[in-house]
């Protein structure tokens, strides 16, 4: 008995060859018009750079100031990208022929985006290098560059519980604003209750604001938490202290998850993390904003010792290759940087990999709490300049910072 | 100013396997990628504690020791290490039943469904479950793949022997290879007479694809399907980022240059054909030949003047339809897959089997279509203990986009993933939303930012049956648009799939071997 397969016919398949070619040969010879709108989103919330002017500044306190930062088409942007609230942009400066980059929440409502402003909130760090520049040179027309809307640290409604507890220690203050005014303007549908750690009243950034979007939406509640002996006295609604487990219980849901949103100094999360432990949250329920930039690898109890002062860094940036001398106590990145390298970078924290380098000898230090390379990156020597310290003399393969 | 040999455009799996060949080859070699690691689709993110597969399934071609699959000995042949994990499951697909389902049962997970397929690995063993299943159809089954059988052997004549040898061995095979590359698999089940509900169950695997019963060709559809059931399927211990960065390590280490970060803004013409490229706008690079992995459509728009475009190359961007777009979710879970009650590394939830019908339904999202896998089932751990990862992916066609606004697309994405999300609990009676730990969604956009493919798509042109496989390679050489620069990757001959990719960029890296050593 023949094959069933004999049933189909052969020599159906010459005349599909000769048909291909004839179906591109009647087809029109231009290029299609116009983007699909998957490219159009893409490009719209991940532009490679903004490119923006300050149009005002706010004094916030005496070592604080807001910028608002609008398009600058002349430099080719047209319009700002949207963001979800909790997002940073990386700024990027040169100061003093270093090249400076610095990630800062965005304090404004997302709303404001769509009418082309954004707005930085920018506090005085001892020793901030760039704090100081912001706050010393942007003024009314300063040229500015930054990144797009980037990080992790927004609400996810499948994730978080639609409780959130919001515990902010001084500037940390400026994504929880942002959430706020987003909560307002009904792009965010969760409840907030902002358990907000200052020194005393005077110390309390965006306090009308706050309370005008506490006025506006019952989805927004705000407790200050002031620190200095009595300060809570003068301001009526204000716990006394610190942000302690005993403070979030009080004010979280007795019956329903909550979710706990952590954003400020490296201090406060040492201690809040502390209070945490004892309320045995699943970890689901606990974001950390990024940790920041992280100093004095020396202090840590896994780092090494007989790690030499000074380290010669050869890099290789596509086809140039340069050799560098630091200081071990800096990173990978802040070598580059202040042998006036540029590389490529956004967190500053270890998480989001955009350093991500090729090591191709040499040791580093990482610190626990700032590993988020990927697996295969160990075991193939890709490390993340910015929270890699130097524990010898290395040889890199780094990006552009394009 | 260096001239390389080979400037290798795009570090996605066809760029990679490209570059890795010509270093080894000896060519000075150029692989430019403009994000800033290696792989596009083959790659892995970190959220928290977890670390993400994002888009590999599983790889057909990882064999066993004795018989070693297609990947793995390319892999092999670069002296790329990779620990693969052999995954010895092929798939369930569970149809839900509709109201009025005369055919609908209760399975094991208490659901009301009319299908419940889980398939073993090896011919006899899938033949006899899927007769189990819907009585009648061992004897079609056994026949497709005796069919794949004969058609392998084919292809190892054409690939192997030297010249006409070769060719004169394949030509018994001839006939049958015909017949099955002008039917569809439909026509080709058909054929063999297996019944129309087993044909569903056989055809599952149309979504790797993206083309239906009724529009893949018979041949391409059992070669796939062979890959898969012979010997089961491996996964790379470490995500797929282990295995672009084992082949970015075999290029390095045979003296190829890689630059990340370096995107190719404009391709330098001289004398009608490439002769270098600018990378990022500010640098010029040389290069005798060149190997493109991007996608056709944007190489045209985005980095050649309109004159200097072949019309040909116009003409076949605009009449071949863009594949399928993904979306898919990353659930990393507080829970273990037991905790879980998952049982399986790969379920199809289909809102039909029929995978016409099916393909007509994911014209747009909300579609009931979705895949289900659990990355614990064969790396149990890959997650810190009491955890577990899982991976919903579903399947569009066309620009559904277009309504959704970039301010409206965070709260559209979360729609999306949360009907995925439900569609799999209710399909396998799961709870899966109160223990979401870490969650992120990917849309076309994102696939777009990160593959800048028309569309987001990571699949090419859709396999149809005018456009199939066997006429795409016959006619490779005569659809390339210059004869120094050829193109690998989903957009080639083999579509969408990781050894599809790493095929197609072996296969330039060999031709352009070829034409410089006749060149000196």
């Amino acid at each position: 008995m023949a094959s069933p397969i004999k049933s189909l016919k052969a020599k159906a398949f010459l005349p599909m060859l000769k048909a291909r070619q004839a179906r591109f040969e009647a087809a029109p010879a231009a290029l299609p018009a116009g983007s699909d709108q998957a490219r159009v989103i893409a490009r719209a919330l991940h532009p490679h750079r903004q490119y923006l002017k300050v149009a005002a500044v706010t004094e916030r306190a005496a070592d604080c100031k807001s910028f608002t930062l609008v398009p600058d088409p002349a430099r080719g942007t047209e319009a700002l990208a949207w963001f979800s609230a909790g997002k940073y942009l990386t700024v990027f400066e040169t100061i003093a022929g270093m090249p400076v980059t610095r990630a800062y929440s965005l304090s404004s409502a997302p709303r404001d985006a769509l009418n082309g402003q954004y707005e930085l909130t920018i506090k005085r760090v001892d020793g901030g290098l760039m704090s100081q520049y912001i706050l010393e040179h942007w003024a009314v027309g300063t040229e500015v560059e930054v990144s797009a809307p980037s990080g992790n640290f927004d609400y996810q409604p499948l994730r978080d519980a639609g409780d959130v507890i919001c515990l902010a220690g001084g500037s940390g203050i400026t994504p929880f604003l942002s959430m706020a005014h987003a909560i307002a303007d009904g792009d965010e549908d969760f409840s907030m209750t902002l358990l907000y750690g200052s020194r005393n009243a005077e110390s309390i950034l965006f306090r009308e604001e706050l309370d005008t979007i506490a006025a506006k939406t019952d989805k927004v509640r705000v407790v200050h938490v002031l620190s200095d002996p009595d300060a809570a006295a003068a301001l009526p609604g204000a716990e006394q202290g610190f942000l302690t487990a005993a403070l979030i219980q009080k004010y979280a849901p007795a019956d329903a998850p909550y979710s706990v949103f952590l954003c400020g100094p490296q201090q406060m999360y040492a201690f809040v993390d502390k209070e945490l432990e004892t309320l045995q949250l699943p970890k689901k329920y606990i974001r950390h904003e990024m940790f920041g930039e992280f100093h004095n690898p020396a202090s840590q109890d896994d780092y090494p010792s007989d790690v030499p002062a000074t380290v010669q860094i050869t890099v290789t940036i596509q086809d140039e290759t340069t050799t560098v001398t630091g200081s071990s106590a800096d990173s990978v990145m802040q070598i580059l940087e202040k042998n006036g390298i540029a590389v490529p970078s956004r967190c500053r924290s270890g998480e989001c990999g955009f350093c991500h380098s090729h090591l191709l000898s040499g040791e580093v230090y990482v610190p626990r709490q700032l590993e988020y390379r990927r697996l295969a990156d160990k075991q193939f020597g890709c490390i993340h300049p910015c929270c890699s310290f130097p524990l010898t003399d290395l040889v890199l393969n780094v990006p552009p910072a394009k | 100013m260096k001239e390389y040999d080979v400037i290798v455009i795009g570090a996605g799996n066809g760029g990679l396997a490209a570059a890795a060949t010509c270093a080894k080859a000896g060519l000075s070699t150029l692989l430019l990628e403009r994000h800033n690691i290696p792989g596009g689709s083959a790659s892995s993110f970190v959220r928290g504690r977890f670390e993400f597969e994002p888009s590999l399934h599983e790889l057909s071609g990882i064999g066993t020791p004795e018989e070693p699959g297609s990947v793995e000995e390319f892999f092999n042949r670069l002296g790329a290490k990779v620990d693969w994990c052999k995954d010895s499951s092929t798939f369930r697909l569970v149809v839900p039943a509709k109201e009025g389902d005369k055919d609908a049962f209760v399975n094991e997970n208490g659901v009301l469904v009319t299908v419940d397929a889980r398939m073993p690995v090896g011919f006899e063993a899938f033949s006899r479950k899927l007769d189990d299943l819907v009585p009648g159809s061992y004897e079609s089954a056994m026949k497709a793949f005796r069919l794949s059988e004969r058609m392998y052997k084919a292809f190892d004549c054409l690939g192997d022997a030297d010249g006409i040898a070769g060719v004169l061995k394949a030509l018994p095979y001839m006939p049958d290879f015909m017949r099955m590359t002008s039917h569809t698999l439909k026509e080709g089940l058909d054929a063999l007479g297996m019944p129309k509900k087993a044909q569903d169950i056989f055809a599952t695997y149309w979504c790797y694809m993206g083309s239906p019963a009724s529009r893949f060709d018979f041949l391409y559809y059992m070669a796939m399907l062979h890959g898969y059931i012979k010997n089961g399927t491996g996964i790379p211990r470490l995500r797929s980022h282990e295995m672009s960065l084992s082949i970015d390590k075999v290029i390095r280490d045979n003296g190829g240059d890689i630059w990340y970060n370096s995107e190719v803004t404009k391709v330098i013409m001289e004398n009608g054909k490439p002769a270098g490229v600018v990378v990022n706008g500010n640098k010029e690079v040389r290069g005798k030949r060149f190997i493109c992995n991007a996608s056709p459509n944007f190489v045209w728009s985005d980095l050649f003047a309109e004159a200097d475009i072949p019309q040909k190359q116009l003409k076949m961007t605009n009449v071949r339809p863009v594949a399928a777009t993904l979306t898919t979710v990353y659930l990393g879970m507080n829970k273990t897959k037991e905790e879980l009650g998952i049982k399986d590394y790969s379920v199809f939830v289909a809102p039909c089997s029929d995978s016409d019908e099916q393909f007509a339904l994911c014209q747009d999202y909300f579609s009931g279509y979705c895949i289900i896998n659990c990355l614990n089932e064969i790396i149990p751990d890959c997650t810190p203990a009491g955890t577990s990862q899982l991976f919903l992916t579903s399947m569009t066609f066309g620009d559904v986009m277009k309504d959704i606004q970039p301010q409206d697309y965070k709260k559209f994405k979360t729609k999306v993933a949360k009907d995925m999300i439900e569609t799999c609990e209710k399909a396998l009676n799961l709870t899966i939303q109160p223990y979401i730990e870490e969650i992120e969604i990917a849309l076309p956009p994102t696939f777009s930012r990160y593959l800048n493919t028309p569309l987001g798509t990571p699949y090419g042109y859709m396999l149809d049956m005018w456009d199939s496989m066997i006429p795409r390679t016959l006619q490779f050489m005569q659809d390339q648009p210059f004869d120094n620069f050829l193109f690998c990757g989903a957009s080639q001959e083999r579509g969408d799939g990781y050894g599809c990719a790493y095929h197609t960029g072996e296969k330039a890296a060999n031709l352009t071997i070829q034409a410089l050593k006749e060149g000196q």
